[in-house]
């Protein structure tokens, strides 16, 4: 398969992506010079990895259901202290703002709404916002 | 198409300011965008589904139990399951490409990922196998 994953290709300072005269993390999570584009970038990283450590826990976790049901619903008991719902609100955070960027990364990239994606960015990040804070009043308030 | 052929513009699905050339996609670049609109839809049913429909947010183990006995529920968190450890172990392995590794350790990396995701979704099998039992 001839395959180059995107992240390779050589972007400029200043557009998306790792830039091409540093490499590794000083490549990408570098905020300096970049535009609201490259910030994109780097958030959906950021999220990305921060949901992929979340789902490595949550995985550990549910091995306590294995173990039947007092390992679980013990768990169960601690997970609604404030701490673990803080925890929830971030973790409703990274899905919303990794997937709805996702969204305009990939129309963006099979050629469609180009032109627009900074206003789409926008519009997105708006439902991002209203839908968080409907997620954060109910997971602090859901029985 | 050589590194230095590629427009300047920026990665492929990531460009900001549009760029004369029109980039290909890449392989890669569109099974993660496949897998990111499914998991963009099984991630929501799955929130809503095992969160926020659930008084408390968090069913207790015979909740758990109840809910794994309706066939479509177990595909759907299956596919879930499949398609999100696809997605992030696809995503991680280019977070790791883009520090400049070289051909054996990018290769290594493929390897390691694929049989972690076999592992991964064997565990997921295997859990749901044994909390099913329990009904």
């Amino acid at each position: 398969m001839n395959e180059q994953p995107l992240e390779r290709t050589t972007p400029e300072r200043g557009t998306e992506g790792a830039s091409p005269r540093r490499r590794g993390l000083a490549g990408w999570a570098d905020p300096r010079g970049r535009r609201l584009g490259g910030l994109a970038f780097i958030l959906n990283r950021l999220t990305g990895l921060g949901v992929l450590l979340y789902l490595s826990f949550h995985l550990v976790v549910l091995s306590l259901l294995a173990r039947g049901p007092s390992a679980w619903d013990g768990f169960v008991s601690i997970a609604g202290s404030p701490l673990f719902l803080a925890f929830d609100v971030v973790l409703v955070f990274g899905l919303l703002f990794h997937g709805l960027n996702g969204i305009r990364v990939t129309l963006v990239g099979f050629g469609l709404v180009v032109e627009r994606q900074r206003a789409m960015f926008v519009a997105l990040m708006i439902v991002g916002a209203i839908a968080l804070a409907v997620a954060a009043v109910r997971i602090f308030t859901a029985g | 198409m050589t590194q230095a052929e590629r427009p300047s513009a920026g990665p492929i699905g990531t460009t900001w300011t549009p760029s004369n050339e029109t980039p290909r996609p890449t392989w890669g670049w569109i099974l993660q965008a496949i897998s990111g609109v499914l998991v963009l839809v099984l991630v929501t049913l799955h929130m809503i589904a095992n969160h926020f429909v659930v008084s408390g947010g968090l069913r207790d183990f015979a909740d758990v139990v109840a809910y794994l006995s309706n066939p479509l529920v177990v595909v759907l968190e299956v596919c879930f399951l499949v398609v999100v450890t696809w997605h992030g172990l696809l995503g991680l392995r280019a977070v790791l490409f883009d520090f400049g590794l070289g051909p054996r350790a990018e290769s290594a990396i493929t390897r390691a990922f694929s049989v972690l995701g076999v592992a991964i979704v064997a565990y997921g099998l295997w859990l749901t196998w044994t909390i099913t039992s329990y009904h």
